[in-house]
């Protein structure tokens, strides 16, 4: 795209993708984080994205939020290139980081309208959206307080809150459901597939409990020491791994090779 | 008390601080060993040790002179070791975050507080024992050749006392500032705003009540120095020392108990005031609600925008509200008031080179807080930054967010300061409206000045000790910040005074200064944060 483009120019049609990877690179020295990854998440639809630790899952969040500099390949939200203007970019974009890092010398209600201040949000939609967030996650009434009195649950309640209160259109959710008790994950996952659903936001979701994965999840991205070993949706990865009928958990460790976890069982067991 | 325990915690804690500014060196080398400050202490100890005896050979003419001068300093040694320590202590080990200066990581283990308390100030004592044997190396070497070397073992001895001494203050500083972090239970703003400005009191108190020269000088000052000297517990080093180069030992042996039974005492209330924070709970401070999206009429008439102001007022909000911060704000404060409290004395303070002095102090304090709120302006950020880098704004607008949060509060206490220099000694409204303009400047370059270093430097680790740039970067920002001051605020402050040709000159000088260095500055700082936000730095 040449400099003086808009990059609104290529806004891509309804039902199209609000996210495209397209054989992303990345490496830290050394180390290869990701590998021609290439993935979309359509407007609409809950992705999934899955593997072990250290495969690269969070590395793919951050190049998406352009908080990473791939190496190759390019990555478009709503076919604005992150690269080129990020800025317009993550104007469209929420993000749920998985280690939780807020100013905690501010209170939730602070850090929220900062937030909101960042993203430019207009004061009237503030003050009817934040309270309706804090409600509906039972943060209401803790909100004048420091944020560093608050437990890990209610840090990511506020960190979701701050990731959905300025209309995003795609969500960037590593992990978003630690921590938080049974109503307000409840809560919260109905509100993303109500977000899909009825407002066409695209969300990538990233978790390691396979069954909220399974639950929520329309696509699933696996990935393995950094390359996509499996796409598709809970049953395209079934019959991949030949294992119909199976919890995901089992075409889980089977598609990543983790499947024989007897000997180590066995000796931790000792 | 088990001392194979309280070993373990000071290995630790040590290793935990030669590791804090390693992020990538491997942790296993020898500079990443507890063993590191040892042999520093060796390597300075011997080499000023030796170059002293090179350069003061045996039979030399200067010998009586050295006596006399050493008979004066050896006394004040372990005084200055407990002031090193205390000021080191405030400098580093009090901006640590509440997660690591609190007990948590240990209280849960079979381990009780005042274990924890003396292993911790050993840590603290061993880490800053090089600042001794740069002292004693040179001491030993001239006491020996003017026949006073047996003396520099009790120098040595209370030498070390002295810096467990300042562990111990400082231990006990630390214990009561999880408060600000940790606690409360308290409504409204107000309480933490009194609670931090109680700390700065106790920081600053703590300070001057154990720093010989502001102790010497205000003593001496109110002409009490030699009836009050010996009820003061930390000048009882100084006496033994003095006692025993007379010639008294028993007297010596008497301070040096009453000494050691203080340093015991402290190391009581230390282990006391752990026990009474030795698992803090975390309790809620309650403020006003807050009024959603509401103006920054100050911030928006100086040209920033919401976003630019959102993050400004953040930082304001962190400076006033963080344990890690004050000693950013207590540093310019003690120098002040040390000073005033040296040059106390009607003579100064009605004087020409009063004023000058009192001016340029003035300046230099504000200055010297604007440089400490620019370095450390990017690296207080923390594992947080991710929410500026996630935001859709530019390192620009970071950048413009944090020149005003550095230069409002860094101007502001250059006027306060200057002001108070103004009623101190007397000094014409006039002249103290024309020194502003010059303090004023300075301010503002040696702040552009730090920023131009946090925006490529920055540390944003979580680390036991956390360090806003770069040891490296740190200690070149700050030197060099300094020396800039320096060179605006002198000429500044003698072009007040003097007239003619010279006077112009020093003005005009100070002015190319702070004008040259203050654009180097903001030119690299605004590429800086251009280039910092390209990419999340870890």
């Amino acid at each position: 795209m040449a400099a003086n483009e808009s990059p609104l120019s290529s806004i891509p049609s309804p039902g199209g993708p609000v996210l495209e990877a397209s054989h992303v690179w990345k490496s830290y020295g050394s180390v290869r984080a990701v590998a021609d990854v290439s993935f979309s998440v359509p407007a609409g639809q809950i992705v999934g994205l899955l593997g072990p630790n250290g495969a690269g899952k969070s590395t793919t969040m951050k190049a998406v939020l352009g908080l990473v500099r791939p190496d190759a390949g390019s990555i478009r939200v709503l076919g604005i290139d992150v690269s080129q203007f990020p800025v317009e970019a993550k104007r469209r974009i929420g993000y749920v980081p998985e280690a939780t890092s807020l100013y905690e010398f501010l209170t939730g209600a602070e850090y929220l309208d900062f937030v909101s201040d960042l993203y430019g949000l207009d004061p009237a939609a503030r003050r009817q959206r934040i309270p309706q967030f804090l409600a509906g996650l039972e943060l209401a009434g803790h909100e004048n307080a420091l944020i560093s009195g608050y437990s890990q649950g209610m840090k990511q309640k506020v960190a979701l809150i701050a990731g959905l209160v300025h209309h995003p259109r795609l969500l960037v959710l590593d992990e978003p459901l630690n921590g938080l008790d049974p109503r307000s994950a409840r809560v919260v996952k109905e509100v993303l597939r109500n977000l899909a659903r009825h407002d066409g936001v695209g969300i990538l979701f990233s978790t390691h409990v396979l069954e909220i994965a399974q639950a929520i999840c329309d696509q699933l991205v696996i990935l393995r020491q950094g390359t996509v070993v499996a796409t598709g949706t809970v049953a395209d990865l079934q019959r991949r791994a030949g294992l119909a009928g199976s919890g995901l958990e089992d075409v889980f460790l089977s598609l990543t090779g983790t499947g024989d976890l007897s000997d180590v069982v066995s000796a931790l067991s000792r | 008390m088990d001392l194979h325990t309280v070993r373990r915690i000071s290995s630790v804690l040590v290793a935990s601080q030669v590791r804090s500014g390693r992020s990538t060196s491997n942790p296993t080398s020898f500079f990443g060993q507890p063993i590191v400050f040892a042999v520093i202490d060796g390597v300075v100890f011997v080499v000023l040790f030796v170059g002293a005896l090179v350069l003061l050979p045996g039979g030399s003419p200067l010998a009586p002179v050295l006596r006399s001068v050493l008979l004066s300093a050896l006394p004040f040694v372990p005084l200055y070791t407990v002031g090193a320590v205390l000021v080191a202590g405030i400098m580093f080990e009090l901006t640590a975050t509440a997660k690591f200066s609190g007990s948590d990581a240990v209280n849960w283990l079979p381990v009780s507080p005042s274990e924890y308390v003396l292993g911790s100030s050993t840590a603290i004592a061993y880490t800053y024992s090089p600042a001794l044997a740069f002292l004693l190396g040179p001491l030993s070497a001239v006491a020996l050749r003017v026949g006073l070397g047996g003396s520099v073992v009790l120098v040595a001895f209370l030498g070390v006392l002295g810096l467990f001494m300042g562990a111990f203050l400082v231990e006990m500083v630390r214990s009561v500032t999880q408060r600000v972090g940790r606690s409360g239970g308290r409504r409204g703003r107000y309480s933490l705003a009194l609670q931090a400005v109680a700390l700065l009191l106790l920081i600053l108190a703590v300070q001057l009540a154990f720093n010989p020269v502001f102790l010497f000088d205000s003593l001496s000052a109110l002409g009490v120095l030699a009836q009050v000297s010996a009820y003061i517990p930390p000048f009882w080093s100084v006496h033994a020392l003095s006692l025993w180069l007379a010639g008294d030992a028993l007297g010596a042996l008497l301070f040096v108990a009453a000494q050691v039974v203080f340093a015991v005492l402290l190391l009581y209330a230390a282990a006391e005031l752990r026990v009474r924070y030795w698992v803090v709970a975390d309790t809620e401070y309650r403020f006003e609600a807050l009024e959603y999206a509401a103006d920054h009429p100050v911030l928006a008439a100086l040209g920033l925008d919401r976003a630019e102001s959102a993050i400004a007022t953040k930082d304001f909000r962190s400076l006033t509200r963080r344990r890690e911060m004050l000693p950013m704000l207590v540093i310019p404060f003690v120098l002040f008031i040390a000073f005033l409290v040296e040059n106390a004395g009607a003579n100064s303070t009605a004087s020409p080179l009063g004023h000058g002095l009192g001016l340029v102090l003035a300046g230099w304090s504000g200055g010297l807080f604007a440089l400490l709120l620019a370095v450390a302006s990017v690296g207080q950020e923390r594992r947080a930054v991710q929410t500026l880098f996630a935001a859709p704004i530019t390192g620009r607008s970071v950048f413009r967010a944090k020149v005003a949060a550095v230069l409002l509060p860094g101007l502001g206490v250059t006027v306060a300061v200057s002001a108070a220099a103004s009623v101190i000694y007397r000094i014409p409204l006039l002249d103290t409206l024309a020194y502003l303009v010059v303090a004023g400047a300075a301010a503002v370059a040696v702040a552009l000045w730090g920023l131009a270093f946090a925006s490529r430097y920055s540390d944003f680790q979580d680390r036991p000790r956390p360090q806003y740039l770069r040891p490296l970067p740190m200690t070149v920002a700050s030197f060099s910040g300094l020396v800039l001051l320096f060179a605006i605020l002198l000429p500044g402050a003698y072009a007040l005074g003097a007239s003619g040709t010279t006077a112009v000159a020093a003005a005009v000088g100070a002015a190319a200064l702070a004008l040259t260095f203050g654009s180097v500055g903001g030119y690299v700082a605004r590429s800086g944060f251009d280039r910092l936000f390209r990419e999340l730095p870890f």
